[in-house]
Protein backbone atom coordinates (compact mmCIF):
# COMPACT_ATOMS: atom_id res chain seq x y z
CA UNK A 1 0.00 0.00 0.00
CA UNK A 2 1.50 3.29 -1.07
CA UNK A 3 -1.29 5.41 0.33
CA UNK A 4 -0.27 9.06 0.22
CA UNK A 5 -2.29 10.03 3.25
CA UNK A 6 -4.91 12.62 3.98
CA UNK A 7 -2.57 15.57 4.12
CA UNK A 8 -1.33 15.23 0.57
CA UNK A 9 -4.77 14.27 -0.71
CA UNK A 10 -6.48 17.28 0.86
CA UNK A 11 -3.79 19.60 -0.42
CA UNK A 12 -4.10 18.33 -3.98
CA UNK A 13 -7.78 17.52 -4.29
CA UNK A 14 -8.54 20.60 -6.31
CA UNK A 15 -5.72 19.97 -8.78
CA UNK A 16 -6.86 16.38 -8.95
CA UNK A 17 -10.41 17.48 -9.70
CA UNK A 18 -9.17 19.74 -12.49
CA UNK A 19 -6.92 17.09 -14.01
CA UNK A 20 -3.82 19.11 -13.28
CA UNK A 21 -1.80 16.40 -11.55
CA UNK A 22 0.80 14.23 -13.15
CA UNK A 23 -0.24 10.66 -13.76
CA UNK A 24 1.55 9.22 -10.74
CA UNK A 25 0.31 11.86 -8.35
CA UNK A 26 -3.23 11.46 -9.63
CA UNK A 27 -2.98 7.71 -9.12
CA UNK A 28 -1.82 8.26 -5.53
CA UNK A 29 -4.81 10.47 -4.83
CA UNK A 30 -7.20 8.07 -6.51
CA UNK A 31 -5.87 5.25 -4.41
CA UNK A 32 -6.19 7.25 -1.23
CA UNK A 33 -9.74 8.35 -2.05
CA UNK A 34 -10.78 4.75 -2.53
CA UNK A 35 -9.86 3.89 1.02
CA UNK A 36 -10.57 7.12 2.89
CA UNK A 37 -14.22 8.05 3.44
CA UNK A 38 -13.21 11.40 4.90
CA UNK A 39 -11.26 12.57 1.85
CA UNK A 40 -13.67 11.04 -0.61
CA UNK A 41 -16.59 12.92 0.91
CA UNK A 42 -14.55 16.11 0.64
CA UNK A 43 -13.90 15.24 -2.99
CA UNK A 44 -17.61 14.60 -3.51
CA UNK A 45 -18.41 18.15 -2.38
CA UNK A 46 -15.79 19.48 -4.78
CA UNK A 47 -17.12 17.48 -7.69
CA UNK A 48 -20.66 18.51 -6.88
CA UNK A 49 -19.63 22.17 -6.94
CA UNK A 50 -18.23 21.72 -10.44
CA UNK A 51 -21.27 19.82 -11.64
CA UNK A 52 -23.86 22.28 -10.37
CA UNK A 53 -21.92 25.14 -11.99
CA UNK A 54 -21.80 23.35 -15.32
CA UNK A 55 -25.49 22.69 -15.08
CA UNK A 56 -26.45 26.20 -14.03
CA UNK A 57 -24.32 28.07 -16.54
CA UNK A 58 -25.71 26.56 -19.73
CA UNK A 59 -27.01 29.29 -21.99
CA UNK A 60 -28.28 29.42 -25.50
CA UNK A 61 -27.56 32.64 -27.31
CA UNK A 62 -30.65 34.48 -28.52
CA UNK A 63 -31.49 33.52 -32.10
CA UNK A 64 -31.01 37.05 -33.41
CA UNK A 65 -27.50 37.28 -31.95
CA UNK A 66 -26.28 34.72 -34.47
CA UNK A 67 -27.96 36.70 -37.25
CA UNK A 68 -26.47 39.96 -36.03
CA UNK A 69 -22.99 38.47 -35.90
CA UNK A 70 -23.34 37.03 -39.41
CA UNK A 71 -24.59 40.35 -40.76
CA UNK A 72 -21.73 42.18 -39.12
CA UNK A 73 -19.13 39.81 -40.55
CA UNK A 74 -20.63 40.15 -44.01
CA UNK A 75 -20.57 43.92 -43.84
CA UNK A 76 -16.96 43.82 -42.59
CA UNK A 77 -15.98 41.55 -45.43
CA UNK A 78 -17.60 43.89 -47.93
CA UNK A 79 -15.90 46.96 -46.56
CA UNK A 80 -12.34 45.64 -46.78
CA UNK B 1 -6.57 43.34 -43.53
CA UNK B 2 -4.85 43.04 -46.90
CA UNK B 3 -2.49 40.41 -45.54
CA UNK B 4 -5.38 38.33 -44.49
CA UNK B 5 -6.89 38.38 -47.93
CA UNK B 6 -3.76 37.17 -49.64
CA UNK B 7 -3.31 34.28 -47.32
CA UNK B 8 -3.73 30.90 -49.00
CA UNK B 9 -6.68 29.51 -47.19
CA UNK B 10 -6.11 25.87 -47.81
CA UNK B 11 -2.86 25.85 -45.88
CA UNK B 12 -3.29 24.71 -42.33
CA UNK B 13 -0.33 26.25 -40.58
CA UNK B 14 0.20 29.82 -39.49
CA UNK B 15 1.06 32.28 -42.19
CA UNK B 16 1.01 35.44 -40.23
CA UNK B 17 3.23 37.34 -42.58
CA UNK B 18 1.27 36.40 -45.67
CA UNK B 19 4.29 34.66 -47.14
CA UNK B 20 3.38 32.22 -49.86
CA UNK B 21 4.20 28.61 -49.33
CA UNK B 22 5.59 26.23 -51.87
CA UNK B 23 2.26 24.70 -52.67
CA UNK B 24 0.81 28.06 -53.59
CA UNK B 25 0.55 28.52 -57.34
CA UNK B 26 3.39 30.75 -58.48
CA UNK B 27 1.10 33.15 -60.25
CA UNK B 28 -0.89 33.89 -57.15
CA UNK B 29 1.73 36.47 -56.28
CA UNK B 30 0.12 38.65 -58.91
CA UNK B 31 -3.10 38.76 -57.05
CA UNK B 32 -2.49 42.04 -55.40
CA UNK B 33 -1.25 43.82 -58.49
CA UNK B 34 -4.24 43.28 -60.69
CA UNK B 35 -7.24 41.08 -60.60
CA UNK B 36 -7.49 41.13 -64.37
CA UNK B 37 -4.18 39.31 -64.82
CA UNK B 38 -5.26 36.34 -62.85
CA UNK B 39 -5.56 32.94 -64.39
CA UNK B 40 -8.70 30.95 -63.99
CA UNK B 41 -7.03 28.96 -61.22
CA UNK B 42 -6.35 31.75 -58.77
CA UNK B 43 -9.36 33.15 -56.99
CA UNK B 44 -10.25 36.82 -57.05
CA UNK B 45 -9.79 38.98 -54.00
CA UNK B 46 -13.49 38.92 -53.46
CA UNK B 47 -13.48 35.16 -53.58
CA UNK B 48 -10.64 35.01 -51.08
CA UNK B 49 -12.48 37.32 -48.75
CA UNK B 50 -15.51 35.16 -49.11
CA UNK B 51 -13.42 32.09 -48.29
CA UNK B 52 -11.85 33.72 -45.24
CA UNK B 53 -15.20 34.71 -43.88
CA UNK B 54 -16.55 31.26 -44.63
CA UNK B 55 -13.67 29.64 -42.78
CA UNK B 56 -14.04 31.98 -39.85
CA UNK B 57 -17.76 31.37 -39.61
CA UNK B 58 -17.31 27.66 -39.88
CA UNK B 59 -14.68 27.53 -37.15
CA UNK B 60 -15.63 30.29 -34.75
CA UNK B 61 -19.41 30.45 -34.88
CA UNK B 62 -19.94 27.07 -33.18
CA UNK B 63 -18.58 28.76 -30.03
CA UNK B 64 -21.37 31.34 -30.03
CA UNK B 65 -23.47 29.77 -27.28
CA UNK B 66 -20.46 29.09 -25.09
CA UNK B 67 -19.10 32.60 -25.53
CA UNK B 68 -22.53 34.01 -24.79
CA UNK B 69 -22.77 31.96 -21.61
CA UNK B 70 -19.36 33.24 -20.51
CA UNK B 71 -20.35 36.79 -21.44
CA UNK B 72 -23.48 36.42 -19.32
CA UNK B 73 -21.37 35.52 -16.30
CA UNK B 74 -19.06 38.42 -17.03
CA UNK B 75 -21.52 41.21 -17.72
CA UNK B 76 -24.41 39.79 -15.71
CA UNK B 77 -27.07 40.91 -18.17
CA UNK B 78 -28.26 39.70 -21.58
CA UNK B 79 -27.99 43.01 -23.39
CA UNK B 80 -24.36 43.66 -22.43
CA UNK B 81 -23.58 39.99 -23.02
CA UNK B 82 -24.85 40.22 -26.60
CA UNK B 83 -22.85 43.37 -27.26
CA UNK B 84 -19.76 41.76 -25.80
CA UNK B 85 -20.12 38.63 -27.93
CA UNK B 86 -20.66 40.68 -31.06
CA UNK B 87 -17.61 42.78 -30.37
CA UNK B 88 -15.60 39.65 -29.69
CA UNK B 89 -16.51 38.17 -33.07
CA UNK B 90 -15.72 41.41 -34.87
CA UNK B 91 -12.30 41.60 -33.23
CA UNK B 92 -11.60 37.93 -33.77
CA UNK B 93 -12.49 38.22 -37.44
CA UNK B 94 -10.25 41.24 -37.85
CA UNK B 95 -7.39 39.35 -36.19
CA UNK B 96 -8.08 36.01 -37.81
CA UNK B 97 -4.91 36.26 -39.89
CA UNK B 98 -2.93 36.09 -36.66
CA UNK B 99 -4.71 33.00 -35.49
CA UNK B 100 -2.54 29.98 -36.16
CA UNK B 101 -4.64 27.24 -37.70
CA UNK B 102 -4.49 24.06 -35.71
CA UNK B 103 -3.89 25.78 -32.38
CA UNK B 104 -6.52 26.17 -29.70
CA UNK B 105 -9.21 28.35 -31.26
CA UNK B 106 -11.45 28.20 -28.23
CA UNK B 107 -8.75 29.58 -25.92
CA UNK B 108 -7.92 32.21 -28.54
CA UNK B 109 -11.54 33.36 -28.68
CA UNK B 110 -11.82 33.42 -24.89
CA UNK B 111 -8.70 35.54 -24.70
CA UNK B 112 -10.31 38.09 -27.00
CA UNK B 113 -13.57 37.88 -25.08
CA UNK B 114 -11.85 38.43 -21.75
CA UNK B 115 -9.72 41.29 -23.05
CA UNK B 116 -12.71 42.99 -24.56
CA UNK B 117 -14.65 42.58 -21.37
CA UNK B 118 -11.89 43.94 -19.20
CA UNK B 119 -11.24 46.92 -21.45
CA UNK B 120 -14.79 47.89 -22.27
CA UNK B 121 -17.20 46.59 -19.68
CA UNK B 122 -15.35 46.22 -16.47
CA UNK B 123 -14.83 49.96 -16.27
CA UNK B 124 -18.57 50.50 -16.27
CA UNK B 125 -19.19 48.15 -13.42
CA UNK B 126 -18.34 48.94 -9.88
CA UNK B 127 -16.47 46.13 -8.31
CA UNK B 128 -15.74 46.76 -4.66
CA UNK B 129 -12.64 44.60 -4.48
CA UNK B 130 -11.19 45.32 -7.89
CA UNK B 131 -7.44 45.25 -8.05
CA UNK B 132 -6.88 44.21 -4.49
CA UNK B 133 -8.72 40.95 -4.27
CA UNK B 134 -5.64 38.78 -4.66
CA UNK B 135 -4.05 40.51 -1.72
CA UNK B 136 -6.83 39.85 0.74
CA UNK B 137 -5.91 37.44 3.46
CA UNK B 138 -7.81 34.21 3.72
CA UNK B 139 -9.41 35.19 6.99
CA UNK B 140 -10.88 38.29 5.35
CA UNK B 141 -12.63 36.13 2.83
CA UNK B 142 -14.07 33.82 5.41
CA UNK B 143 -13.00 30.25 5.82
CA UNK B 144 -14.86 27.20 4.67
CA UNK B 145 -12.12 24.71 5.29
CA UNK B 146 -14.28 21.79 6.04
CA UNK B 147 -14.09 20.45 9.52
CA UNK B 148 -17.42 18.69 9.27
CA UNK B 149 -17.70 14.97 9.61
CA UNK B 150 -17.94 12.67 6.63
CA UNK B 151 -21.70 12.25 6.93
CA UNK B 152 -22.10 16.03 7.14
CA UNK B 153 -20.14 16.46 3.94
CA UNK B 154 -22.17 13.89 2.06
CA UNK B 155 -25.28 15.76 3.14
CA UNK B 156 -23.65 19.02 2.09
CA UNK B 157 -22.94 17.64 -1.39
CA UNK B 158 -26.48 16.42 -1.72
CA UNK B 159 -27.95 19.72 -0.56
CA UNK B 160 -25.79 21.68 -3.01
CA UNK B 161 -26.77 19.28 -5.76
CA UNK B 162 -30.44 20.03 -5.12
CA UNK B 163 -30.12 23.79 -5.36
CA UNK B 164 -31.87 25.45 -8.29
CA UNK B 165 -29.71 26.87 -11.08
CA UNK B 166 -30.70 30.39 -10.08
CA UNK B 167 -29.10 29.96 -6.66
CA UNK B 168 -25.89 28.71 -8.23
CA UNK B 169 -25.80 31.64 -10.65
CA UNK B 170 -26.49 34.07 -7.81
CA UNK B 171 -23.63 32.66 -5.84
CA UNK B 172 -21.29 32.95 -8.83
CA UNK B 173 -22.40 36.53 -9.45
CA UNK B 174 -21.67 37.51 -5.91
CA UNK B 175 -18.05 36.43 -5.67
CA UNK B 176 -15.30 38.81 -6.80
CA UNK B 177 -14.87 38.97 -10.53
CA UNK B 178 -11.34 37.57 -10.82
CA UNK B 179 -12.39 34.58 -8.75
CA UNK B 180 -15.55 34.16 -10.75
CA UNK B 181 -13.72 34.15 -14.08
CA UNK B 182 -11.07 31.69 -12.91
CA UNK B 183 -13.71 29.33 -11.52
CA UNK B 184 -15.84 29.66 -14.63
CA UNK B 185 -12.95 28.96 -16.96
CA UNK B 186 -11.78 25.92 -14.99
CA UNK B 187 -15.01 24.33 -13.86
CA UNK B 188 -17.48 25.21 -16.57
CA UNK B 189 -15.22 25.51 -19.61
CA UNK B 190 -12.65 22.95 -18.56
CA UNK B 191 -9.65 25.09 -19.47
CA UNK B 192 -6.31 24.00 -18.05
CA UNK B 193 -4.56 26.20 -15.50
CA UNK B 194 -2.04 27.14 -18.16
CA UNK B 195 -4.77 28.21 -20.56
CA UNK B 196 -6.48 30.24 -17.84
CA UNK B 197 -3.18 31.92 -17.01
CA UNK B 198 -2.89 32.96 -20.65
CA UNK B 199 -6.49 34.07 -20.94
CA UNK B 200 -6.34 36.12 -17.73
CA UNK B 201 -2.71 37.15 -18.22
CA UNK B 202 -1.66 36.11 -14.74
CA UNK B 203 0.87 33.64 -13.36
CA UNK B 204 -0.36 30.11 -12.77
CA UNK B 205 0.05 30.56 -9.02
CA UNK B 206 -2.46 33.40 -9.11
CA UNK B 207 -4.87 31.25 -11.10
CA UNK B 208 -4.60 28.50 -8.50
CA UNK B 209 -5.14 30.88 -5.64
CA UNK B 210 -8.16 32.50 -7.33
CA UNK B 211 -9.64 29.09 -8.03
CA UNK B 212 -9.10 27.88 -4.53
CA UNK B 213 -10.56 30.97 -2.91
CA UNK B 214 -13.36 31.31 -5.42
CA UNK B 215 -14.47 27.74 -4.96
CA UNK B 216 -14.30 28.07 -1.22
CA UNK B 217 -16.49 31.17 -1.25
CA UNK B 218 -18.95 29.47 -3.56
CA UNK B 219 -19.14 26.42 -1.39
CA UNK B 220 -19.85 28.53 1.63
CA UNK B 221 -22.52 30.55 -0.16
CA UNK B 222 -24.22 27.47 -1.57
CA UNK B 223 -24.20 25.70 1.76
CA UNK B 224 -25.77 28.85 3.18
CA UNK B 225 -28.49 28.91 0.51
CA UNK B 226 -29.17 25.26 1.11
CA UNK B 227 -29.58 25.85 4.83
CA UNK B 228 -31.93 28.79 4.17
CA UNK B 229 -34.05 26.57 1.97
CA UNK B 230 -34.19 23.95 4.64
CA UNK B 231 -32.10 21.52 2.65
CA UNK B 232 -30.34 19.96 5.57
CA UNK B 233 -26.58 20.08 5.33
CA UNK B 234 -25.93 18.91 8.85
CA UNK B 235 -23.51 21.77 9.36
CA UNK B 236 -25.42 24.57 11.06
CA UNK B 237 -22.32 25.50 12.96
CA UNK B 238 -20.52 26.74 9.87
CA UNK B 239 -23.20 28.51 7.86
CA UNK B 240 -23.54 31.57 10.04
CA UNK B 241 -20.97 33.55 8.08
CA UNK B 242 -22.42 32.91 4.67
CA UNK B 243 -26.00 33.76 5.58
CA UNK B 244 -25.18 37.26 6.69
CA UNK B 245 -26.12 39.78 4.05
Amino acid sequence: MTDCGCEKAKAELEEYLHNELRKNDAADIREHLASCPDCSSEHLVGRTLTEVMQRACKETAPEDLRDQVLLKLRSLQASH
Amino acid sequence: MSMLLERPLSVGNGLESGVMTSDTPANSGDLSSSDTERTTLSPTKAELREQTRGLFEEQALPFLDQLYAAAMRMTRNPSDAQDLVQETFVKAFAAFAQYEQGTNLKAWLYRILTNTFINAYRKKQREPYQGTIDELEDWQLGGAESTTATSGRSAEAEAIDHLPDSAVKNALQSIPEDFRLAVYFADVEGFSYQEIAEIMKTPIGTVMSRLHRGRRLLRELLAGYAAERGLGTGQDQKTSRSTEK
